[in-house]
């Protein structure tokens, strides 16, 4: 940034809420010079430094390209609405943490996308970095806009506004994409040319290289290529091997309080239990496990850079990790010393230890949460989550015994087939969970029970058995949060529900076409940001910018789409088929589950790509 | 034994608070390896005080802090094992090993230079500096945390001048007596009849008391 500008940006620094956020330098960040670099990546979060420093995956990556000779990768986080605002009045471009280089200036710019309502952020980062919002208005002198994370596999709501996708896991594509760039670049070549270079790659999905047409009835009727060379489907990438795939080996350690400010150990990829409203145990198949050896020497290395006391294991099932239960003993053995805790934030209920919840509690105490996710045995089979109530009650009261007196408990409402009955479920569980703290002698429990209980909105995603049903109506939403609160006044628990109409534009979005991208611009245009937080999200606003586009939100929302029906991300195969899809949708509705594909393939669609599904090739023998 | 160190704050991180400054320093020693001291008790942390809280927005050039360690500690090897885990913009310059029994900096700081960078220069300010220090009193109104007080700030300036665009003053600096740079530079300003303008603070140097002279504190 030019000299003038610094110092602009100084003076407003000490006149904005939590400064700290956009001053950079922490210990373990990359120093490399920008000008030496052959190939630059702004990294881009689309919400607040302290959500975006708690994520994982800007590690991974962050560490991956800065790891390249030639590349240099550098962070961006959305500044809050009053540093946005000021840096709009004063002039100042949206710049890099590291070398405040505005972000016009890299070569990449590269959002993660987390969360559906965090796209008008997106917007407003690439307004404030004075990049053409439009991919169509971007010039030959512009970065190339790229986009990647578990939101992606809808590609279509961005579509206009995204250059490249990355489809997958993004550890090899990541440098494959960089890497074509570099070369690109080096041979002069134009940015249609490059684009043509990156559509080959696979995983990488252009959207401008795709036409859409639709229906009389605003369905789509097809998303084709619109060149040759380009595949009809995007094939998601997968990283086979995790032990051999990059992992830091150091993370930046923030000044500011951050969400999660300790050390993450990913510790398996992918989930097999199958939970049919689940997105993520959908597009992050196969399971895939980090080796005991390789967990440790990270750690180790983690430890020694960072200077955490606190190392919490991450996957989507933790209990399903085959050496949990050594895995903890060795790092309590080894950290106890250095005061280190360890904590497992995803437990299953059906596999909770008792031993590892008393050996990860040795260190320091914190809260337990688990996901019963629905009330009743029917409705849990409906969504395949495979516990049962029994699981639960022996889990809270292992729990109890062990000293633990905080139970957090998540429920969803608005699940397919959903009845009254249902709802009393959930409340009658927390009775039992409050009962089976009871049950413990007072002598050997902890004191201060409290249950917590949060019921969230389904809200059906893209790549699940229930991508096809209709959200539940705003009217019936809140229908029956008016009867859960009245079933819910139960000594001893606290009951949280969620914002309805967040849920319902979160519905809209995730399962939205191209045209969507409108429907955000024109939110943009009208003030909405930081859709995500209470304080600044706008219901209204929204609404009126569906109509200024002339789409109605319940098309998108409330619609039951039939089987056949063309959706807009057919034109990514995610790894799932859809025959296997359509096979979950019709037994959920039969109250039928589906085993853990631990136990047996289901064939999901994995087995059709060579080496991407461990599990089922050693089945095989292959 | 306890460690006396004197560290850089960089422009970098003049907005870091207090308290997040004191985790980056505590998590520096972890990664150091060096053998710190923990606290007794449920929630044990790492023994560490610095002489004295640094305002938000200024630049801290001589810092000082204590870190009791165990056993004996070379304090050249103290100082190269800090500094090479700790983030560009924080610098150990000096350290120094003391006893136990030795006072803790925060009881024996007695005072504070500083230095301030008006935007465009101190010109207009300067011929104001000799009758603002010729006035008997100099009344300001401090704000604690039971409300506003009004006190006279005279007696707390030891010196103040004019150099190179630069206000350069020392201010009190203890427990019961304490002017900030900032509230000098109201009154200043205020008497010249200037509008007070942006600067950017820089605490040069922590003083302690030999006799009655003013030392670095750290020598102390």
């Amino acid at each position: 940034m030019e000299a003038l500008l610094e110092a602009k940006l100084e003076k407003l620094l000490e006149q904005v809420q939590k400064p700290a956020r956009y001053a950079g330098g922490e210990m373990n960040t990359s120093v490399k010079p920008f000008d030496e670099a052959e190939l630059t990546f702004a990294f881009c979060f689309p919400d607040t430094y302290d959500i975006g420093m708690s994520h994982l995956g800007i590690k991974i990556l962050y560490h991956i390209i800065n790891k390249q000779p030639w590349g240099l990768c550098e962070r961006v986080f959305t500044p809050w609405p009053d540093m946005g605002d000021a840096m709009r009045r004063e002039g100042i471009p949206l710049f890099s943490l590291e070398s405040r280089t505005p972000v016009r200036d890299f070569d990449l710019v590269g959002f993660t996308l987390q969360y559906e309502m965090s796209y008008t952020n997106i917007l407003e980062m690439l307004d404030l970095a004075r990049i053409p919002l439009y991919a169509r208005d971007r010039g030959e002198k512009d970065p190339l806009v790229v986009a990647g994370g578990p939101c992606a596999y809808n590609p279509e709501p961005l579509a206009n506004f995204v250059d490249a996708y990355m489809i997958g896991d993004g550890e090899d594509v990541m440098v494959e994409l960089c890497a074509a760039v570099r070369e690109g670049k080096r041979q002069g070549k134009s940015r249609l040319a490059i684009l043509e270079d990156l559509a080959a790659i696979r995983g990488v999905y252009v959207p401008a290289f795709y036409d859409v047409c639709y229906n009389a009835d605003g369905t789509v009727k097809s998303c084709t290529p619109n060149r040759p060379g380009v595949p009809a489907k995007v094939q998601r990438c997968v990283v086979t091997d995790l032990n051999g795939a990059e992992y830091p080996e150091s993370f930046p350690v923030p000044y500011t309080d951050i969400v999660f400010d300790r050390i993450v150990l990913e510790i398996m990829r992918g989930c097999t239990r199958g939970c049919r409203f689940c997105q993520a145990g959908m597009i992050y198949r196969p399971v895939r496990e980090r080796s005991l050896d390789r967990l440790l020497a990270l750690a180790d290395s983690l430890e020694k850079t960072t200077g955490y006391e606190e190392i919490s294991l991450s996957s989507l099932s933790s209990g399903d990790y085959p050496c949990l239960a050594e895995l903890i003993r060795a790092l309590m053995d080894r950290y106890q010393q250095k005061r280190v805790s360890i904590s497992l934030p995803s437990m299953r209920i059906d596999n909770i230890v008792k031993q590892s919840l008393e050996e990860t509690q040795k260190v320091k105490k914190s809260g337990l949460t688990l996901a019963p996710e629905a009330g009743t045995q029917r409705l849990r089979d409906v969504i395949n989550k495979g516990v049962t109530e029994e699981d639960l009650i022996r889990a809270v009261t292992d729990a109890f015994e062990s000293g633990w007196s905080t139970v957090k408990l998540y429920f969803m409402s608005g699940l397919p087939t959903e009845t009254d009955e249902d709802l009393q479920g959930i409340a009658d569980l927390c009775k039992k969970t409050v009962a089976a703290y009871f049950s413990v002698p007072k002598d050997r429990r902890a004191r201060g029970l409290k249950v917590t209980a949060s019921v969230s909105v389904f809200v059906p995603k893209p790549f699940t058995p229930f991508q096809w049903v209709g959200q539940d109506t705003l009217e019936v939403i809140r229908g029956k949060q008016e009867r859960m609160r009245e079933y819910m006044r139960l000594k001893g628990v606290t009951y949280n529900w969620h914002e309805s109409t967040l849920s319902f534009l979160e519905a809209c979005i995730s399962r939205g076409d191209r045209r969507i991208g409108d429907v955000i611009y024109t939110a943009w245009k009208d003030g909405c940001r930081f859709d995500g937080w209470n304080e600044h999200f706008r219901y209204e606003t929204w609404l009126a910018a569906f109509e200024k586009c002339g789409l109605d939100p319940a098309f998108y929302a409330y619609r039951v789409r039939p089987l056949e029906e063309v959706l807009p991300w057919d034109v990514i195969d995610a790894g799932v088929t859809k025959e296997f899809l359509i096979r979950e949708y019709e037994k959920a509705l039969k109250g039928t589950t589906t085993k853990d594909c631990r136990k047996g393939c289901n064939a999901c669609g994995l087995q059709r790509w060579k080496g991407a599904c461990p599990a089922y090739e050693n089945a095989r023998g292959v | 034994m306890k460690m006396l160190a004197v560290f850089e704050k960089g422009p970098r991180l003049r907005l870091i608070g207090h308290l997040d400054l004191m985790r980056a320093m505590q998590r520096a020693l972890r990664r150091s390896d060096l053998p710190i001291r923990y606290s007794q008790g449920f929630n044990p942390h790492i023994l560490l005080t610095f002489a004295a809280p640094l305002n938000l927005g200024a630049v801290g050039e001589r810092e000082i802090m204590e870190v009791p360690v165990e056993g004996t500690v070379d304090p050249a090897f103290f100082l190269d094992r800090l500094n090479a885990a700790l983030p560009p913009d924080l610098k150990i310059l000096a350290c120094r090993a003391v006893e136990d029994t030795h006072k803790s900096p925060m009881a024996l700081l007695r005072a504070a230079r500083y230095s301030a960078q008006p935007e465009g220069g101190a010109d207009d300010v300067a011929p104001f500096i000799g009758p603002f220090l010729a006035q008997k009193t100099v009344p300001a109104v401090k704000k604690t945390k039971s409300g506003e007080k009004e006190v006279d700030i005279r007696p707390m300036i030891h010196e103040l001048s004019c150099r190179d665009g630069r206000i350069f003053a020392t201010l009190d600096l203890r427990e019961e007596s304490t002017c900030k740079m900032e509230l000098l530079l109201d009154r200043l300003y205020a008497f010249a009849g200037l509008e007070t303008p942006h600067f950017l603070v820089r605490r040069l140097m922590l003083l302690g008391e030999d006799g009655n002279a003013f030392v670095p504190l750290e020598d102390v």
